[in-house]
C-alpha cells in the first residue's frame, strides 16, 4: 500500500515557495505521511534529480514529473519512469515554449541541490503556455513513455473542463486528477460516471504546508511508474484503491485508526460511523481486540509525537482527531486498557462550520481490507435512521475481480445510503 | 445580419463550415476564451469570439445553437476543428484582427452581448 501525492512543485516553479527546494519538498513529504511523491514544475524537470536524490536519503521515492501546458492553457501532468526521460521530455516542451521569465513578475525559478544550495535561475517561461496542442502534449508524454494526467479537473482555470467545456472525446488521458477542495464521491460522479478514468487526488503544493493535503492510495509492490500503470489500468492485482485529503476527511481519519489498530496486534475491528443531523451529531467510534494500551500509554496517545508504529502514517493520528473534534465542540475519548482492546469515540457536532468532511467510506474500507486480509472487519454507517453495513474477513486482494466486486458493494451501499437518506429528508 | 455579412466586417474569411452555415442569423455576441464560461452563459444565435482552436470549439457552438465562431489574431482553426465544424455546419470565420478590435467592429454594427440581468 502506498500512499502517493501525485502533484507537487518546488521553487523550481514561479509561484511556488523558496523553502520548497528539493530536500524541503521531500521533508515535507516524510511529515505527511507519504510514502512516494511526484515532482510536477510547470513545463520544466530541471530538480528533478535532486529530488531523488533527497528522496533516496529520505527513503521516499520521487516519481518524475512535470505539469506541462498546452495551447489551450489546460494543465496536464506527465508522470515519466525516470529523470532522463523528464529531461528529454523537458528538451521537447522548452522547443515549443516562447518567452523569457520576468521574476519581478511571475516569480524566481530555482534550480536547487538535494543541500538546498542554489545552481542558478533557469530563465525559460515557465508560467507561459507552450505551443503544442493538447493532443501534441499527450501524444510527447506517450512518447516518453509516461503517463498523461488532466490535472485539477476541478479547478476552471487551466483545468480541462473549465478550459475546454468538456474532456474531449478520444482523447487518451490515463488519468483525472482532483485537487483538495472536491471530495471523491463527488467527483466520481461528475468526471467519471462510468469509471471512464482512474481518478487520482493531488496536493497541487506550492508550499510546504500544503504536500500530501491530497493524496492518491495504490496498491503496487514498489512505487514506480511501471508499477502505477498496471494500478491505473487495474492490472495484475495493482489497483487505485482511492484517494483523499489525509489531514481533513473523516474517513482518512478512521482509516488512521483502524491501522494503528492492526499495526498493535488486533484481528478484528469493528467501525460505526453515525450521521444524525436530526440531533445534530455526528460519532465515530472504532473498536479493536489488541492488546490495549498501558495508562502510560494512553496518556500519551494524543500527543502528536507519539507513536508505537515503526512504518508511515496515515494523518496524524489521534491527536489530530482529537482537534479535529475540539474544533467543532465534540471530543474524542479513547477507552483502553492491556488485554481488552481499545475504543475511540470521536462527537462533532454535525452542521458545525468547522466540522470536517466524510470524506470516502470507499478509500477507508478499500485500503484496510487491501492491506490486511487476515482482518475481520464489522463496517456500519448509519445517517439518521438508515444504514450500510459491510462484514468481511478474508478479502484477498490478488483474486482476480474480487477487488473490483468489493469496490462496487461498498460504492453501491454508500450511494444507496446517500440517496435514500436524502430521500428521508425531502 | 448573416455571419457572412460579420465576416466581411472584420475582414474575416469564412475557412469552414460556409455551406449553410454562411447565412445563419447573428442574434448577439459572446466573447470569451474558457469554454466552461462559454457554455454557461453564451446565447442561442451568439457570434461567438475567441482564441481557442481546440476541436471542442464546434462541440461547444453546436450544444449552444451559436450562429458562428470567429477565430482572432490570425488564428487557423486545428485540422480535426476545421472538420467538425464542416461536419457540423458550424461557420468558423478567421481574422487577423485581435478580439478587442473585432468584438469593438461587431458592436459598430449593431451586434450585442446580452447584458446580465
Amino acid at each position: 500500500m502506498f500512499m502517493v501525492d501525485t502533484h507537487t512543485h518546488t521553487c523550481l516553479s514561479p509561484c511556488a515557495d523558496l523553502d520548497m527546494h528539493p530536500a524541503g519538498l521531500i521533508a515535507a513529504s516524510v511529515g505527511a505521511g507519504l510514502d512516494a511523491v511526484a515532482v510536477c514544475d510547470h513545463n520544466s524537470a530541471e530538480n528533478t534529480v535532486a529530488a531523488q536524490r533527497a528522496g533516496r536519503a529520505a527513503g521516499i521515492a520521487v516519481i518524475p514529473g512535470m505539469e506541462i501546458t498546452s495551447e489551450e492553457e489546460v494543465h496536464i501532468l506527465a508522470l515519466l519512469p525516470d529523470a532522463e526521460t523528464a529531461l528529454a521530455l523537458q528538451s521537447r516542451v522548452y522547443r515549443s515554449l516562447p518567452g523569457r521569465n520576468v521574476e519581478k513578475v511571475f516569480g524566481m525559478q530555482v534550480v536547487a541541490n538535494e543541500h538546498a544550495e542554489v545552481l542558478g535561475f533557469d530563465d525559460h517561461l515557465l508560467a507561459g503556455a507552450t505551443t503544442m496542442t493538447l493532443d501534441g502534449v499527450v501524444a510527447a508524454i506517450h512518447k516518453f513513455d509516461g503517463l498523461a494526467v488532466a490535472a485539477h479537473v476541478d479547478r476552471e482555470r487551466f483545468g480541462i473542463i473549465g478550459q475546454l467545456g468538456m474532456i474531449p472525446a478520444g482523447l487518451p488521458l490515463d488519468a483525472l486528477e482532483i485537487s483538495s477542495r472536491t471530495a471523491l464521491p463527488g467527483a466520481r460522479a461528475a468526471f467519471a460516471p462510468k469509471e471512464e478514468y482512474p481518478i487520482l487526488c493531488g496536493s497541487d503544493a506550492h508550499e510546504v504546508k500544503d504536500v500530501g493535503r491530497a493524496a492518491t492510495f495504490m496498491l503496487l509492490e514498489n512505487p514506480t511508474l511501471a508499477e502505477m500503470r498496471q494500478a491505473f489500468n487495474s492490472r495484475a492485482g495493482r489497483a487505485i484503491l482511492g484517494g483523499g485529503r489525509p489531514m481533513e476527511d473523516l474517513a482518512l481519519h478512521i482509516l488512521d485508526i483502524a491501522q494503528n489498530s492492526v499495526e498493535a496486534g488486533a484481528t478484528s475491528i469493528e467501525i460505526d460511523l453515525a450521521e444524525d443531523q436530526a440531533a445534530d451529531r455526528l460519532e465515530i467510534e472504532v473498536r479493536d481486540n489488541g492488546p490495549g494500551m498501558t495508562p502510560e500509554m494512553l496518556a500519551r496517545a494524543t500527543d502528536p509525537f507519539f507513536t508505537t508504529r515503526t512504518t508511515r502514517s496515515v494523518g496524524l493520528g489521534l491527536a489530530l482527531l482529537a482537534q479535529a473534534a475540539r474544533a467543532a465542540e465534540g471530543k474524542m475519548e479513547i477507552d483502553s486498557g492491556r488485554g481488552k482492546g481499545t475504543r475511540v469515540k470521536a462527537v462533532f457536532r454535525y452542521s458545525h462550520l468547522d466540522r470536517a468532511p466524510v470524506g470516502d467510506i470507499e478509500t477507508t474500507l478499500l485500503v484496510i481490507l487491501a492491506g490486511h486480509p487476515e482482518l475481520e472487519i464489522r463496517f456500519h454507517h448509519a445517517v439518521g435512521d438508515r444504514d450500510f453495513k459491510l462484514n468481511m474477513r478474508g478479502f484477498d486482494p490478488t483474486v482476480p475481480k474480487g477487488l473490483a466486486a468489493l469496490r462496487q458493494s461498498i460504492r453501491q451501499g454508500e450511494a444507496a445510503l446517500a440517496r435514500s437518506a436524502a430521500e428521508n429528508q425531502a | 445580419m448573416t455571419v457572412t455579412e460579420a465576416a466581411k466586417s472584420i475582414s474575416g474569411a469564412i475557412v469552414a463550415g460556409a455551406g449553410e452555415g454562411a447565412s445563419n442569423e447573428v442574434r448577439g455576441g459572446y466573447a470569451s476564451d474558457l469554454l466552461s464560461d462559454v457554455m454557461a452563459n453564451s446565447g442561442e444565435g451568439d457570434l461567438w469570439i475567441t482564441m481557442q482552436r481546440h476541436i471542442n470549439i464546434v462541440a461547444v457552438a453546436e450544444l449552444k445553437g451559436l450562429a458562428g465562431i470567429v477565430l482572432v489574431n490570425g488564428r487557423k482553426p486545428e485540422e480535426d476543428t476545421a472538420a467538425k465544424a464542416e461536419e457540423k455546419r458550424i461557420p468558423i470565420i478567421c481574422t487577423g484582427l485581435p478580439a478587442f478590435e473585432a468584438a469593438g467592429i461587431l458592436y459598430g454594427i449593431g451586434i450585442r452581448g446580452r447584458r446580465p440581468a
